[in-house]
């Protein structure tokens, strides 16, 4: 199609703000860092000495390695688990078709809009008489399971499209159905699976409210959480704090970066799906 | 899907669900895909359903129980009956969170889902163009990063030496500037802006995917008719376009009405509660004030209007089969 | 097809949780009520001994009094370490029931304390109080730190908390500004205050620069200096301990806070009040952009090192001239809570602050106020025209005049958070009128306080 000249100008206009409205925040952020310490600079100003070592000491300040290593440590507390359990699931729903699904699906259903603040009070005394307050494990147990109904959604999706004829041929090979599923089954759902994969990623490393109420040591908190308590504890220090909210924002946004195509296709299927 | 606090959001979700997608025809009648023992397919979801069950629908239930009561957390509790309840929507202070996240809904979903449509039609044709890749992956950046960054972010762009105040004095309208987070006034706005700009990324994407769905053939009937751009938008884009519309709203509403990392980083509330919203109010009844029963009413409250919310909007956007 | 089996089995599903719901037993919580108020009953005071212990603490950010300490007595007891949690105030206000439950220190900077006792969370000192002879000190240090069976009255009663130091607020004022504007020496009646703030505004000087955002309303410190010059300390006093049948609209509050409301009117304040934290002041007075800020001596220390000899300190002067002067002193509080590993080694530790030489040196040249213990009690010598050398002087005034009060902002544990901030906030927004205020206040403080 032949695009006018003046509609192509007027679109791209468009583009360049959008992108100025997104990135100018952060560059904002960027030169507030930069200020001295304990300073109060005003909106964009670039320093006349700019001071690269804020940076050094936000890391030193929030212990960025502990918390790296401990949302590391719940992501992969959390994701794969998910994802086995949300597989399992969606293909018994989607596939085996068991007698009940409608119920067992409704359930999941039922918890897709939940917001987490509904359940916070009852989760903190759950977790406490478990004795898991302010261990890793407070955050993962509970977001296995509040990421299920999502998550079983999602595969349920993949899995209602598979044509039928795929297990019975396998059946007829004398393939049980434990080994169709992990067999035939999973390699299929791969790319499913792997786009899930990054959307609980995502949701793991940048949940807050869990973290703050379950966790109260910044070092076993997710990232968000760890920010928010950096956010705290230096929130009177607004280039230190401009310091660590990049670093905090840095590992995200280049696993993004890197997987940036993946990441675009996940979320906008993450919203559409379903 | 973009909330971290809320996790994650459904698409069309509950209502539209059901059925979805299976293919009609396939296997007419069949209740069950594979010839299987009828406990398979159970012990299969059973463990998902586990978790699920302990970490989310027991919760779930104990809200509900917790709201019946007035409880401390720590000494024994007492059986009020529906007067936490009565308390949520009597009590000013606590009504007016629901009307502040109600409010919100304005800037956290129609302003952008209505600028998303504006700019995804204006850039739809050159959808393709080197510009637009790049464009998509930068203005999905705020949908990746946590909500409390965008919070602790904005917070500095909208403090009295922000850069928001720069902009307005350089422009010359030096006399609006203010702190706009401690200005009873415009603190609720700010914090929607906060919002907006996490949202209209993903909106704007969103509707973008869809119309490059949308059948040429359709626009070129439209122009054929004499159709001039605005017509266009409205009789052609708009339609085609309910489904996602329907999803935007969806998870921009559901984001509002639990808002919670933005204003717990930006204004805890303040100032004089002006932004003071459920979720917040939530979290400080149950743990700072130790009201207990008040907090989980209002939990259930909040469940109760999230639903309320969108299953409108699911039944108005649903895709008719 | 689908959505009519869908919806039936969606009411079973509500049906089968309403039931749930409905047998599931009694309330939450009944079973373990802990033993409020347990007191150890140390027969000798406890030492510190040689054994490897680790005290986990609770502190605020931004005062480093509390990380001076406790260098220091790692520095003499080797085999203490510390295992430090830091917060802002806002934020320990917030968290202190959940941590003191939950997570206990052994030692934590204390928000208000009554509902903290009445929970039973905070460990009774009494005992220790008897073997370390803290009995034996001025019991107006230690008063705002009793409460009462069940967590009020305040004021009276078994001791809960301790001080590190009990600190005083006042004006402060830049001395170059202060000059410019030609003050010769401090006001000593409110309306030579009101002439002063008048001057400096004329002279297109900010007159006060007070923090009053996010969830913490400075304008409080303000606010009760003119309740004071109004009208006398003592009921305030009370109506902060929860002693019955007191209330904060009083006819004398009221005219203060419209005096506070003509403040506000004439532009006396920072045009951004409403949007400044505390650490904002901070540097918004030490950059020399204001003539007075309302704050407290724990400060002194800190402009003493960073503008020496530019700060002057003044108490409020009263109505009437020679008039007795009052202002808000309190004990900077830490308490143990009830469930702490090592009790017995955080008390050792409070006790050694108010009396060890060195602890009462740091108390005095970082902590900027007067420490606690025995009044005979060792002093480091301190420059009589520097910060810290004012604030101690007007300390001995206030004792003086008996012209001590706690803070209105720690009547009760919300008070603060849900009534003051948000209603000052409102006042400076011209939102509020000063009757709709105390009323607001009065009636969040019942809901706590009961009636």
């Amino acid at each position: 199609m032949i695009v006018g000249k003046r509609e192509a100008w007027t679109g791209r206009v468009f583009l360049v703000l959008l992108m100025a409205f997104t990135i100018v925040p952060f560059i904002s952020l960027f030169v507030t860092a930069l200020h001295p310490s304990g300073s109060y600079p005003s909106g964009l100003e670039w320093p006349s000495e700019p001071r690269w070592g804020n940076f050094a000491d936000a890391f030193r300040a929030a212990h960025m390695g502990d918390l790296l290593w401990s949302s590391t440590l719940i992501v992969l507390g959390v994701v794969p688990v998910s994802l086995v359990l949300a597989t399992m699931a969606g293909f018994a729903l989607g596939h085996l078709r068991m007698a009940g699904r409608h119920l067992v699906f409704l359930m999941f259903v039922l918890g897709l809009t939940l917001p987490f603040e509904g359940i916070i009070t009852p989760l903190y005394y759950l977790v406490r008489d478990m004795g898991l307050l302010n261990t890793r494990w407070a955050i993962i147990l509970p977001l296995i399971g509040l990421f299920m109904p999502f998550a079983v959604y999602w595969m349920r999706a993949h899995f209602i499209n598979l044509p039928d004829d795929l297990s019975e041929a396998a059946q007829l090979d004398g393939a049980n159905v434990w080994q169709l599923f992990w067999r035939v089954h999973v390699p299929l759902a791969a790319p499913a699976i792997s786009s899930l994969a990054i959307l609980l990623f995502l949701w793991t490393w940048n949940q807050f409210l869990l973290a703050i109420v379950l966790v109260d040591d910044p070092a076993k908190r997710t990232m968000a959480g760890a920010l928010g308590a950096f956010q705290g504890q230096w929130g009177t220090d607004i280039p230190l704090l401009c310091a660590g909210s990049l670093l905090i924002l840095a590992p995200t946004l280049i696993v993004f970066l890197i997987f940036q195509r993946r990441f675009v296709s996940a979320l906008l299927q993450g919203s559409v799906k379903g | 899907m973009t909330s971290p606090s809320t996790g994650p959001k459904p698409g069309p979700g509950p209502a539209g669900a059901p059925g979805r997608g299976r293919r009609p025809g396939l296997r007419p009648g069949a209740p069950a895909g594979l010839r299987t023992r009828w406990w398979v397919g159970w012990a299969f979801a059973a463990p998902a359903l586990a978790a699920y069950a302990v970490f989310v629908l027991w919760p779930m239930v104990l809200t509900a129980q917790y709201s019946l009561y007035q409880w401390n957390g720590i000494g024994p509790s007492t059986w009020v009956g529906l007067d936490n309840y009565g308390r949520v929507f009597t009590d000013p202070e606590l009504l007016d969170t629901i009307l502040n996240a109600i409010r919100l809904i304005v800037f956290f979903s129609v302003i952008p889902v209505l600028l998303g449509l504006a700019i995804a039609a204006t850039i739809r044709r050159i959808a393709a163009s080197r510009l637009a890749v790049v464009a998509r992956t930068v203005v999905f950046v705020p949908q990746v990063i946590p909500l409390v960054a965008a919070g602790i972010t904005w917070s500095w762009l909208l403090s009295s030496d922000g850069l928001v105040n720069q902009l307005l004095s350089a422009i010359g309208l030096g006399g609006v500037t203010r702190a706009w987070l401690g200005d009873l006034s415009t603190a609720l706005p700010a914090v929607g802006v906060i919002g907006a700009w996490v949202q209209l990324g993903l909106c704007t994407l969103l509707l973008l995917a869809g119309m490059s769905r949308i059948d040429p053939a359709l626009y070129e009937a439209a122009r054929l008719d004499g159709a001039g751009p605005l017509r266009e938008f409205f009789s052609v884009t708009v339609p085609s376009l309910r489904q996602e519309i329907g999803v935007c709203v969806t998870v921009t509403v559901i984001s509002a009405l639990a808002s919670f990392d933005i204003i717990y980083i930006s204004t805890q509330g303040g100032p004089g509660n002006s932004t003071m919203v459920p979720g917040l109010e939530i979290f400080y009844q149950a743990f700072s004030d130790r009201e207990i029963g008040v907090a989980s009413a209002l939990a259930v409250v909040l469940m109760a209007l999230v639903l309320l919310c969108v299953l409108p909007v699911q039944r108005l956007t649903r895709e008719r089969p | 097809m689908t959505r009519s089996i869908s919806r039936r089995e969606a009411a079973l599903g509500f049906l089968a949780i309403a039931g749930t719901l409905a047998v599931g037993c009694g309330g939450p919580g009944g079973g373990g009520s802990r033993p409020s108020g347990t007191s150890p009953s140390p027969s000798a005071a406890p030492t510190i001994g040689t054994e490897p212990v680790t005290l986990k603490a609770y502190f605020e950010t931004g005062f480093p009094l509390a990380r001076a300490l406790t260098d220091e007595f790692t520095r003499q007891f080797p085999n203490v370490t510390w295992d430090i949690r830091e917060d802002q105030f806002a934020v320990i206000t917030q968290n202190a029931p959940r941590v003191l439950a939950d997570d206990p220190p052994d030692l934590m900077r204390l928000p208000q304390v009554s509902e903290l006792v009445g929970d039973g969370l905070l460990l009774n000192l009494d005992g220790y109080a008897e073997v370390f002879g803290w009995s034996d000190w001025p019991p107006s240090q230690l008063e705002q730190l009793r409460v009462g069976e069940g967590g009020r009255p305040r004021g009276e009663g078994s001791l809960y908390a301790m001080g590190l130091n009990f600190s005083m607020t006042g004006v402060f004022y830049n001395r170059t500004l202060a000059e410019r504007i030609g003050m010769a020496a401090p006001p000593a009646t409110l309306a030579e205050f009101d002439d002063l703030l008048a001057s400096a505004k004329a002279a297109g000087i900010v007159p006060i620069v007070q923090f009053n955002g996010g969830a913490t309303g400075g304008f409080a410190f303000p606010l009760q200096n003119l309740m004071a010059a109004y009208g006398a300390a003592g009921p305030i006093n009370d109506w902060i301990f929860q002693k019955p049948g007191v209330t904060i609209d009083t006819p004398s509050n009221l005219a203060a806070v419209r005096h506070l409301q003509e403040w506000i009117e004439a532009g006396y304040f920072d045009a951004d009040a409403n949007a400044m934290e505390y650490a904002q002041m901070m540097s918004t007075f030490m950059a020399g952009d204001a003539l007075l800020m309302f704050n407290g001596d724990w400060e002194s220390g800190n402009l003493d090192g960073e503008m020496p000899g530019e700060v002057g300190f003044f108490l409020m002067p009263p109505a009437e001239e020679g008039g007795p002067v009052a202002t808000m002193s309190a004990p900077l509080t830490y308490g143990i809570s009830a469930n702490a590993a090592h009790p017995d080694e955080a008390a050792f530790f409070l006790d050694w602050a108010a009396t060890d030489e060195r602890a009462r040196e740091i108390v005095v040249e970082v902590g900027g106020s007067h420490p606690m213990g025995l009044p005979d009690a060792h002093m480091p010598d301190v420059a009589e025209d520097s910060v810290t050398g004012q604030t101690l002087a007007a300390g001995a005034r206030i004792a003086e005049d008996d012209g001590a009060m706690d803070f209105i902002a720690n009547a009760t544990g919300s008070v603060y958070a849900k009534g003051w901030t948000p209603q000052l906030q409102r006042l400076f927004a011209g939102d509020q009128d000063p009757d709709g205020l105390l009323a607001a206040v009065q009636s969040e403080y019942e809901i706590e306080a009961g009636s």
